[in-house]
């Protein structure tokens, strides 16, 4: 480390290749455990009667790991290195940032020894650790939003630029839902047990307010914030429409927060609350798709980029299936639709037309554009890069048509009625229906993990090939010292 | 008018009025003018006016 | 000052400000009045909290994640009448902390599971779902039968469960208020000082597991298998009675 008056100047550049590290490793564990809780729901022996790997167990190991770990490390890692970068200013505590590294990992993994081992809040969907960790991660958040604050604070650039805001507003919005949504009381100070202070109705409405928002605020607008610096940036051209931007982050902050009441249509939620969330969804088409256009058309006049480039490639992939899945969501929370949709794979097929399509793509854009900088080094091979993007593209193609397939097939199987008024099918037979795209999804979630694998070694052969490189010029260095001395 | 106003059942039109109106504002504030809209415009330069202070002062480090 | 787009991106603290405002009202316009409107809950008689068994029942449900798999919500649609029963009102989750109406339907809906099957059937069934249901996708869960049922915290967990809302008593006071609405073989259920033998003898007599020399896991999750959607009685209402409160 330099010491004194020039480590101010410097940028913290540690604290994001860590972070960045940390995301690929999670998204390994993360997205391997979704591949192995497919297998279990295609072929059950896979449980092999150990209570800590069954599906029940392994499903919030899952979530966990590939939202917080993954997404949240890319994030952080991600926040820290825009907001030094477009402040022009070095992070306004290094200690504090490294106070939410080892927070968060630890965060992450006492979480997936909880769950495991039966201490998980299962019906608190996403918000599944125990209450003694909901209260770390409350300390690491505080501690992430006072860095990033007081670096805004500090910065020499007048302007917050636009991807700073996306973060911002991500990071007040995600200590809101965590603080409301985990509201409990535990069973006894060394209890890992705890109860949550809502109830019934109430309980699913708070959950789904939540559960979506952690979609909106940490799964969108995040993710908006980081398609707004490096996308620009890959490109080597500014955002296509400053002024879209005012209007479309504007619009979607407001509008996410109603939307969470589509998840309980038909319930016993009352019909205005679930309506109301209907009507902000369908209105929400429109921010979500300014913010796909404004990326898009960033390109506009480049388009021979998409051609040598397979960094750009990725995150203009990763736009469209943003621009589709927030057509999709709409279209699901009307209620006739979601009437069929709603508690089939239809639903895990949207997701992960999100999560893989749009999240997981261009964060993979995104690190393969900022790890070799932050190592000061050119990307170990772009071939594999290539690669890696058919890989993911393949992957998430069939396993978003296998959810239909599963998803689409089981309601209908379910509502279908035979000639004399009986329901036509038992809930048993639309299981068995659903073992060949329950194959399919596996197949591809296992493409997918397969593509971020090739990705960890070309990174992993990136910043080896960066320590020789610096190893050399120190060496070099140390020689022509030498030789003065010599001299 | 004030009678309207204190139904509670109103307060659903009366906030998607207000919103709309707010929403129409903010667009046509980003939007009408054409002085503001350049100087707008010209934040969106930011990430690459970002290389380099800092970096050119790194280098001086180095070799010195 | 003259308010423009860039005083707010000059000045974090403004555009904090700001952010909060804009992602603060649609959460309290759907979660706040939900507890203020009467309708939300239906008015309707028989709901009960959990026993000490059954609810620990429930924490074993939680813990194994049954909730990934099962919803416990059937929604007014003909074919869920048919295929799981009428469909499921606020006031039935009204002491759930925290609901488990679900999301997803791997497996079939559980909210009127309670007396479908008999104790022996469940007991088969979760000891190894392919033994009866041979098509069956779901994992075995055969430490059930073997885990002896851990009961010693059940008085703090009602404890805890009173404190944010549920109806256990511990006071005398208490224990009168519960015998005026529940009536007294209930609230005898419900008083925290006698948890431990309520749960034992809960257990005892209904033998869930067919092994009454043991107190298991498997006791516990069917006791509260078996109460599910049964609190009920939907004879003594007319059938447009619950759409008054959609």
């Amino acid at each position: 480390m330099v010491q004194g008056a020039v480590a101010n100047t410097q940028y913290n550049y540690e604290i994001v290749k860590k972070f960045a590290i940390m995301s690929l490793v999670w998204g390994v564990f993360g997205m391997s455990g979704g591949v192995y809780i497919a297998a279990e729901l295609a072929f059950p022996f896979l449980n092999f009667d150990i209570a800590q790997i069954t599906f029940g167990r392994l499903r919030p190991v899952h979530t966990s790991l590939v939202i917080f770990g993954f997404g949240g490390n890319a994030l952080f890692a991600t926040s820290y290195y825009v907001v030094q970068r477009t402040c022009q200013t070095p992070l306004a505590s290094n200690w504090m940032a490294g106070l939410t590294f080892w927070g968060w990992q630890a965060v992450l993994f006492l979480g997936v020894l909880s769950y495991m081992n039966g201490i998980v809040d299962s019906s608190k969907e996403y918000a599944e650790f125990p209450w003694y960790l909901d209260i770390l991660i409350a300390i690491v958040w505080i501690a992430y939003f006072a860095v990033f604050l007081l670096t805004l604070l500090r910065r020499s650039q007048p302007h917050i630029y636009v991807a700073n805001w996306f973060y911002l507003a991500f990071i007040l919005a995600t200590a809101i839902l965590h603080i409301f949504r985990n509201l409990s009381v535990p069973v006894g100070l060394f209890h890992p047990d705890s109860y949550s202070v809502y109830a019934g109705v109430q309980d699913a409405m708070v959950q789904w307010w939540y559960g979506h928002n952690s979609v909106g605020f940490f799964l969108t607008a995040a993710f908006l914030g980081m398609m707004y610096y490096f996308v620009p940036k890959q490109a080597g051209r500014p955002i296509y429409s400053y002024r879209l931007s005012i209007i479309h982050f504007w619009a979607l902050s407001f509008m996410y927060m109603w939307v969470g009441g589509h998840h309980l249509h038909w319930t016993a939620l009352p019909d205005w609350a679930s309506s109301l969330a209907a009507a902000f969804s369908i209105m929400l088409l429109m921010p979500s798709w300014g913010g796909m256009i404004n990326g898009i058309m960033t390109l506009s006049g480049a388009w021979d980029k998409l051609r040598t480039d397979p960094i750009m490639l990725f995150m203009i992939t990763a736009l469209s299936f943003y621009g589709m899945s927030t057509f999709e969501g709409p279209m699901m929370s009307l209620k006739s639709v979601n009437a069929l949709s709603h508690y089939t794979d239809w639903t895990i097929g949207h997701v992960h037309s999100g999560a893989l399509g749009w999240v997981a793509m261009i964060t993979f854009g995104s690190l393969y554009h900022m790890m070799p900088r932050l190592w000061e080094t050119r990307l170990y091979s772009t071939k594999l890069v290539y690669v890696h993007f058919w890989l993911a593209t393949i992957g998430i193609v069939l396993y978003i048509s296998a959810m239909w397939v599963s998803g689409i097939g089981q309601g209908l199987m379910l509502r279908a009625f035979d000639q004399y008024g009986n329901l036509a099918y038992t809930f048993i037979e639309t299981v068995s229906f659903m073992h060949l795209p329950l194959v399919v999804r596996m197949v591809g979630g296992m493409l997918f993990v397969s593509g971020l694998l090739l990705m960890c070694f070309n990174i992993y052969m990136t910043i080896r090939h960066a320590k020789h490189e610096q190893k050399a010029i120190e060496e070099a260095q140390l020689a022509a010292k030498l030789a003065r001395a010599g001299v | 008018m004030f009678e309207w106003l204190s139904n509670m059942e109103n307060t659903k039109p009366l906030a998607l009025v207000i919103f709309f109106i707010s929403y129409v504002g903010i667009v046509w504030y980003v939007v009408a003018n054409r002085k503001r809209s350049q100087r707008l415009e010209s934040y969106k330069n930011i990430p690459f006016q970002e290389d380099d202070a800092l970096k050119t002062q790194d280098k001086v480090e180095k070799n010195g | 000052m003259k308010l423009t787009h860039e005083s707010i991106e000059i000045n974090a603290g403004l555009m904090v400000a700001l952010v909060m405002l804009a992602i603060t009202i649609g959460g309290l316009v759907e979660i706040v009045p939900l507890y203020y409107i009467e309708d939300t809950v239906e008015k309707v008689s028989g709901i009960r909290p959990y026993t000490p068994l059954e609810q620990r029942g429930r924490d074993i449900y939680i813990r194994e994640g049954c909730v990934t798999c099962h919803s416990q919500m059937i929604r007014p649609f003909r074919d869920e009448d048919m295929r799981y029963g009428h469909y499921s009102l606020a006031a039935e989750s009204k002491y759930d902390h925290p609901f488990l109406w679900g999301s997803k339907r791997t497996g079939p809906d559980l909210a009127r599971v309670g007396g479908k099957y008999s104790n022996a059937w469940h007991t088969q069934h979760l000891n190894n779902p392919r033994d009866v249901v041979p098509e069956s996708i779901m994992p075995a869960y055969p430490w059930l039968l073997k885990n002896e049922l851990g009961y010693s915290d059940v008085a703090d967990r009602m404890r805890a469960l009173k404190m944010v809302g549920v109806p256990y008593s511990e006071t005398d006071d208490e224990y009168v208020a519960n015998v005026k609405q529940f009536g007294e073989e209930v609230a005898n259920m419900l008083d925290i000082n006698r948890a431990e033998e309520n749960l034992v003898a809960q257990a005892q007599s209904q033998n869930y597991d067919g092994n009454r020399k043991r107190l298991t896991e498997m006791d516990a999750l069917v006791a509260y298998l078996q109460v599910l959607g049964t609190m009920v009685d939907f004879s003594q209402y007319d059938e447009g009675y619950f759409a008054t409160f959609r």
